[in-house]
């Protein structure tokens, strides 16, 4: 990465717009659980660097955007170098690298490399390169297939219960004898 | 393996001659006893001229409710006896391993299938899990696969997060594994069979959790050695306890449970024999004749309650046992435990999928090729739930019988008759708990100290009154599932709820309204007919009447375990398994929470935001290609999601959303880039809020146990 300007005077934009493209970037960088605050502020202040130079020449979009692609795009180039050889795809570069950096306890051990082009240490990206490869067990396929089952004398009843599904009125009148068989039984009781 | 021949069984199966002579023992005493309590009704009834019909259906619910008490009567019976017996089983599977203290060569899957589970528990469960095998120096013979049907897209993304966290944190990449199906084709055993079908011929056991299961592993050493040891087994199912209870529905179960429960599980093991039961969880099955056997054959969709078997344990059971493998349980006292529903309306719930899934057993009674013992536990399963019909049946008749009194002279033996069948049937209630408890006070099995012993006694009373209570209320509850099952209304598949979040009056209120005015309504009719009836049927007629209040207060965490009720041996001396178990939610439980409306929505949240949650989703996603008009919706859903919020979503469209992995990426740059004026209000809040809340973006589900390592000089 190329050594950090403090000084910053976007020549487009206004402050507010500036600002809240600061503190977007800082709670971005912040949700990576870098603890490392200096590294946190050379890296929001680079991304806002090349933010404004981008903004000069698209004023049409919004600073906070333009922060977030530049630093998506450093993101992307420095996973990139770590991942080079390892005939991953885009995706799986920005995904699984982000994810790689976390597992490998990135946040925690190497803060200060973190989107670092110019030099990661062989360990990190050992590390990080290992927790990509992590997969699951490979499939074993076997064939679990149900066996026909004789259910006796449901066989028989099942043609008569095909029609009862069909018609579905053949259920509500059997329902309706049997509830006034039941009314009819109970009032001959009651005589 | 070669199937085990039927001249030389393998060790496992059960000599059929001893197996027969404890079955024809068992069901003789309880054919007796049938046979006895029914002619002592027919000589009841038979004093009274007329109502023919009203006493020939009295007889006709008064047999099977009187097998269902008879048979209970005399398990717990036998088992009383087994427990005391000098003599050793010859059956016990203990035995077979007491030398085996060597390596083990074959390898387990350990399963846990969930379906929008408490992510907490499921995972903080298999991290003692895997903590306990860890101990016994076995763990390199057991792999742990999360089988995840969850379609709430939160529950979903919790679970991802947990199973990395977790995996980083115990050092198990590789495993424990974690598969998410998009469709939860055929539910649970859909999920089950889905494992076998891709990974079950890498290993040779699978031992099958249920989202609230928890083992030690020096038991799943234990149950693997006894399966190497027992080639002829298929099946082992150990006894889960119920623990973990607040409530006192909860504990009543529990202590119920530790109490009564071994003496029956003894005696079930002397009569079923190599033909147990699987309960689908808690239990080890020997994969390769489970895959080729034990698929489940769908019942045709045309009959009532038929389709897809959802009481797949029970039939898997049957279907090894069919294969020739016997099926066994393991009589186990402590290192297998389940939790139960907390409220009433909870365990009604369960017992309303349970009831579905049991009448549909009712296919299979006559199917060809089971063992006479499948076919007996079918029937069991079925009389469960089908005699809760029949006690209301009986009673609606007796009440007839009693408002039209006739021509009815009870002469002396006719009285006699009736005295004796009040006796007999108090008899076969009360009996086995009077026996049990007398055996405890004696000789202490479950609790040793002489003052938990006499709580017992005290407790064991009350337990007799509270359930005395339910039943009617159960009863009634039961009879109508039975009803709308036959009638064809399904049920739903629903996550079950397994801790107290607070009663909800008014669903109590819904719930028992009815019930109570049935049991005002009957108290009447009783009242009219005459005073003694009133008061032979008040223990009904009183318990759905009280059944809010008895709601109320079974749900309710007032449980009498500050006076030392309803206690049991998981709470006086809690296992290493639980006592870690309860440390790690407690600490979960006291994290700082966020606003309820991003708790909500928690994963949905972290998946957007959060660029390693973002990274493992996608990671996991199966990619697909987009057309044109489904690029175009997802863009449409994923502005509104944006600019209104996850409120404005139907479960649906996020779902959608979720499962594209384009979107998903898209969505975390897009939120991240728009400014707060294009943002709802949700996310404006949320990326304030949440890097202050979550300080590790894993954790806040799961607890803390390894700090992460300290930073290496650079």
């Amino acid at each position: 990465m190329e050594a950090v300007n403090i000084q910053f005077a976007p020549a487009t934009g206004t402050d507010q717009e500036w600002n809240e493209a600061y503190a977007r970037l800082a709670d971005y960088f912040r949700s990576y659980r870098l603890h490392n605050r200096i590294r946190r502020t050379q890296l929001v202040l680079e991304s806002l660097r090349r933010a404004s130079d981008a903004h000069m020449k698209d004023p049409s979009r919004k600073p906070v955007a333009l922060a977030i692609d530049e630093a998506r795009k450093m993101m992307h180039d420095w996973l990139g170098t770590v991942y080079h050889d390892m005939h991953l795809t885009e995706p799986q570069i920005e995904a699984g690298g982000r994810l790689g950096f976390y597992i490998s306890d990135g946040p925690d051990r190497w803060p200060l490399h973190f989107m670092d082009r110019n030099f990661v240490p062989p360990e990190m990206s050992g590390a990080m390169r290992e927790a990509v490869r992590t997969s699951g067990p490979s499939l074993q396929v076997s064939k679990m297939t149900p066996r026909d089952m004789d259910l006796g004398f449901t066989h028989v009843a099942e043609g008569t219960f095909e029609g009862f599904a069909r018609q579905p009125w053949m259920r509500y009148t059997v329902l309706a004898v049997f509830v006034t068989f039941v009314f009819f039984y109970v009032y001959r009781l009651l005589q | 393996m070669s199937e085990p021949s039927v001249k030389t069984p393998p060790a496992g199966i059960i000599p059929r001659t001893l197996a027969r002579a404890r079955r024809v023992t068992f069901l003789t005493l309880v054919c007796l006893g049938t046979l006895l309590g029914t002619w002592l009704m027919i000589r009841f009834l038979q004093v009274s001229e007329g109502y023919r019909n009203a006493k020939i259906g009295l007889l006709i619910c008064f047999v099977p409710l009187f097998y269902q008490l008879n048979s209970g009567f005399w398990t717990a019976l036998i088992g009383v006896w087994l427990q005391n017996r000098p003599k050793d089983d010859p059956t016990d599977l203990w035995e077979t391993i007491e030398d085996d203290g060597g390596p083990i060569d074959a390898s387990t899957a350990i399963i846990i299938p969930v379906y929008n589970e408490d992510v907490s528990r499921v995972w903080e469960g298999l991290r003692v899990t895997f903590e306990s095998l860890q101990k016994t120096g076995h763990l390199k013979n057991f792999d742990f696969f999360v089988l995840s049907d969850s379609d709430q897209t939160n529950k979903w993304i919790e679970e991802q997060t947990a199973w990395l966290e977790l995996s980083r944190q115990l050092g198990a990449f590789g495993k424990i594994f974690y598969r998410h199906r998009r469709k939860p084709i055929n539910r649970k055993s859909g999920n089950v069979s889905d494992f076998c079908r891709r990974w079950g011929k890498r290993y040779r056991y699978m031992i099958v959790f249920d989202a609230d299961s928890l083992m030690s592993g020096a038991l799943m050493v234990a149950m693997t050695r006894i399966m190497e040891r027992n080639p002829g087994i298929g099946i082992l199912q150990t006894f889960p306890k119920q623990v973990a209870s607040e409530t006192l529905i909860g504990r009543l179960m529990q202590f119920a449970q530790s109490l009564y429960g071994p003496a029956f599980m003894a005696g079930l093991n002397y009569w079923q024999n190599g033909e147990a039961n699987f309960w689908g969880h808690n239990a080890i099955i020997r994969l390769d004749p489970f895959i080729q056997h034990c698929a489940l054959p769908p019942l045709p969709k045309t009959v009532p309650f038929g389709g897809h078997i959802l009481s797949h344990d029970f039939v898997e059971a049957a279907l090894m046992r069919k294969a020739g493998y016997s099926v066994r349980l393991l009589n186990t006292i402590r290192g297998s435990y389940e939790e139960g529903p907390p409220t009433l309306i909870d365990t009604l719930k369960r017992d309303r999928r349970w009831c579905q899934g049991n009448m549909q057993h009712f296919w299979l009674l006559f199917a060809r090729g089971w063992h006479f013992m499948s076919r007996v536990n079918f029937a069991h399963g079925v009389l469960s739930y089908v005699s809760s019909p029949l006690w209301f049946l009986l009673l609606v008749f007796t009440t007839w019988l009693a408002a039209t009194p006739g021509d009815v002279i009870r002469d002396g033996p006719a009285e006699r008759a009736g005295h004796l069948l009040l006796g007999l049937t108090a008899t076969l209630i009360f009996m086995p708990k009077f026996v049990i408890l007398l055996d405890e006070m004696v000789s202490g099995r479950v609790f040793k100290p002489l003052k938990l012993r006499m709580l017992a006694l005290l407790s064991s009373m009350l337990d007799t009154v509270i359930f005395t209570l339910m039943s009617p209320v159960m009863m009634w509850f039961h009879t109508t599932f039975v009803f709308k099952i036959i009638t064809g209304q399904g049920v739903k598949w629903v996550a079950q709820k397994r801790k107290l979040d607070g009663v909800d009056w008014r669903e109590v209120i819904l719930t028992f309204g009815g019930v109570t005015l049935l049991g005002i309504a009957w108290g009447i009719v009783a009242w009219m007919i005459s005073w003694s009836f009133f008061l032979w049927l008040s223990p009904i007629f009183v318990s759905l009447t009280l059944a809010i209040p008895l709601a109320i207060w079974l749900s309710s965490g007032k449980s009498g375990q500050r006076f030392g009720l309803f206690l049991s041996p998981e709470e006086t001396e809690p296992p290493a398994v639980l006592r870690e178990l309860e440390t790690n939610l407690a600490e979960v439980k006291g994290r700082l929470q966020l606003p309820p409306e991003i708790e909500r929505n928690y994963g949905l949240m972290q998946v957007c935001l959060d660029p390693y949650v973002n990274g493992l989703h996608i990671s996991l996603l199966r990619r697909r290609k987009n057309t044109q008009d489904s690029s175009e919706y997802l863009d449409e859903i994923a502005d509104k999601l944006i600019q209104q919020g996850p409120q404005a979503l139907t479960s649906r469209e996020v779902n959608a959303l979720i499962n594209d992995t384009e979107t998903v990426t898209d969505l975390h740059y897009r939120l991240w880039s728009a400014t707060e004026h294009d943002l709802a209000p949700f996310w404006s809040l949320a990326i304030k809020q949440y890097n202050l809340a979550a300080t590790h973006p894993f954790t806040h589900l799961l607890a803390r146990k390894n700090p992460p390592l300290a930073p290496v000089s650079t």
